[in-house]
């Protein structure tokens, strides 16, 4: 079961954020497992992550990139 | 000059199997339960354990807030003399003798739609198919069998008899095509089967007999059985065959490099075989060069072959088994010294995972190496 979802920003070469979402969150499952899931609606987990955010009280945590 | 001569031609009135049905006749994949990545047994699979644990490509399939657990094994019980070596296993270790009207449990496998197109569904000369299998459980009584054709909500069931208790049976069912409903020709989940553990009282007293709504009230229709009624009981499965007929052929034994090669469409990893996701070995690891600087997105030149199914979920894991993370080996080149905290990006592809980013703590003159999944599953 998914315990935390949060989108993941490209980076640059010297660490920093760039603004551009890289089409993949990463997911905490409930059982300490991380793992990368990507933005494809074929993808049985990011499927569960859309159904999972529509769940009142669960919010996808978006950091934001930077400009 | 030969001379052949007979007394009578007659036409061939038993049911046969035609040539074109004898190549990739199985839709099942992994029907005899010889491919097990992910590990060989599951325990505490209950509530919210959806997913795929130990046998490649059968899934546990559970709704409610069920109570019951299961453990999940790849068995070396067989029915004896089939050619079988392994069967896949549930095991109840948390007994639920009184479940709650919407509980349910299945083992599931699932099927692309392009795959089955061939089945004809949503036409007039719609397939039929027939199920073969061995099962054996200490719970004799009824149990469901069930087809969904899941672009159009529909549901065909059967039940099947456990008649003795502790004995291996073989079952054969067959199940009208479903002339309503085409599948989507992609590679999304358009067509199931499923094997009934058990069902609350919302889920068993519709009538599946006959192609219609999927209604939850035919999810597991007639299942007398309450597998996790007693943590005594125990379910296994083995030689799994679904094909487009009216009668079983014998079990399609396929040699295992084309096994896991259909298995691996759907999942993949770096561990060696007899290795498990998580574990602490060097062996199947991805290492890296040496890096030059410090530099955040990382080349890791891992490829998928064959080519997966969709773009995968991916984990990485350190040497030692840290989800999440790489193992930075310094300048050992191959020794985890630490963990290091990794992230992927939008490059990975059903081909493959070009790089890494955000690989923290590394300093130049570093190499780092790490295990992945990549899950395609359906």
């Amino acid at each position: 079961m998914i315990d935390t979802v949060e989108k993941i920003y490209e980076i640059n070469d010297d660490g920093t954020l760039t603004n551009n979402f890289s089409n993949v969150y990463k997911v905490v499952f409930q059982n300490g497992i991380t793992s990368f899931v990507p933005l494809d609606e074929a993808n049985t987990d990011y499927q569960a992550i859309q159904e999972w955010a529509a769940i009142e009280g669960n919010t996808i945590t978006d950091s934001g990139g930077v400009e | 000059m030969s001379e052949v001569r007979v007394d009578k031609i007659s036409p061939r009135t038993e049911s046969y199997i035609s040539v074109d049905a004898l190549s990739h006749r199985n839709l099942i994949i992994n029907g005899d339960m010889s491919i097990a990545q992910r590990g060989t047994s599951a325990t505490g699979l209950g509530n919210g354990d959806n997913g795929y644990h130990t046998c490649d490509r059968w899934r546990f399939a559970e709704s409610g807030s069920p109570t019951y657990e299961f453990t999940q094994t790849q068995s070396t019980d067989v029915p004896t003399g089939q050619g079988f070596a392994t069967s896949l296993k549930m095991d109840c270790t948390t007994a639920d003798t009184s479940l709650a009207t919407n509980d349910m449990c299945r083992i599931q496998q699932r099927f692309e739609g392009q795959n089955v197109q061939y089945l004809k569904y949503g036409t007039s000369s719609a397939q039929s198919t027939t199920v073969s299998f061995w099962v054996k459980s200490n719970k004799t009584g009824n149990y469901n069998v069930s087809l969904v054709n899941v672009d159009q909500s529909r549901i065909i069931g059967n039940i099947y008899t456990i008649n003795s208790a502790d004995t291996w049976e073989k079952k054969t069912i067959t199940f009208a095509g479903d002339t309503v409903g085409a599948f989507d020709n992609d590679n999304n989940n358009s067509f199931q089967i499923n094997w009934g553990l058990l069902g609350g009282t919302d889920r068993i007293g519709g009538d599946s007999s006959s192609w219609g709504a999927n209604t939850d009230n035919k999810n597991v229709a007639g299942q007398t059985v309450n597998l996790a009624d007693s943590t005594d009981n125990e379910w296994l499965i083995t030689g799994v065959q679904l094909e487009a007929n009216t009668v079983a052929s014998s079990f399609n034994f396929e040699p295992h490099d084309i096994n896991l090669q259909k298995c691996l469409r759907y999942f993949q990893k770096s561990y060696i075989r007899g290795e498990y996701p998580g574990a602490t070995t060097n062996f199947g690891m991805v290492s890296t060069a040496r890096i030059q600087n410090t530099v955040s997105n990382r080349p890791t030149n891992v490829f998928f072959r064959p080519i997966l199914r969709a773009t995968p979920t991916m984990t990485i894991y350190s040497l030692v088994g840290t989800s999440g993370s790489v193992s930075d080996v310094g300048t050992s080149g191959g020794t985890h010294a630490r963990d290091e905290a990794v992230s992927i990006s939008g490059s990975v592809s059903q081909q493959g995972l070009p790089y890494l980013i955000s690989v923290s703590g590394l300093t130049a003159g570093d190499g780092f190496c790490f295990h992945y999944t990549a899950d395609a599953e359906l």
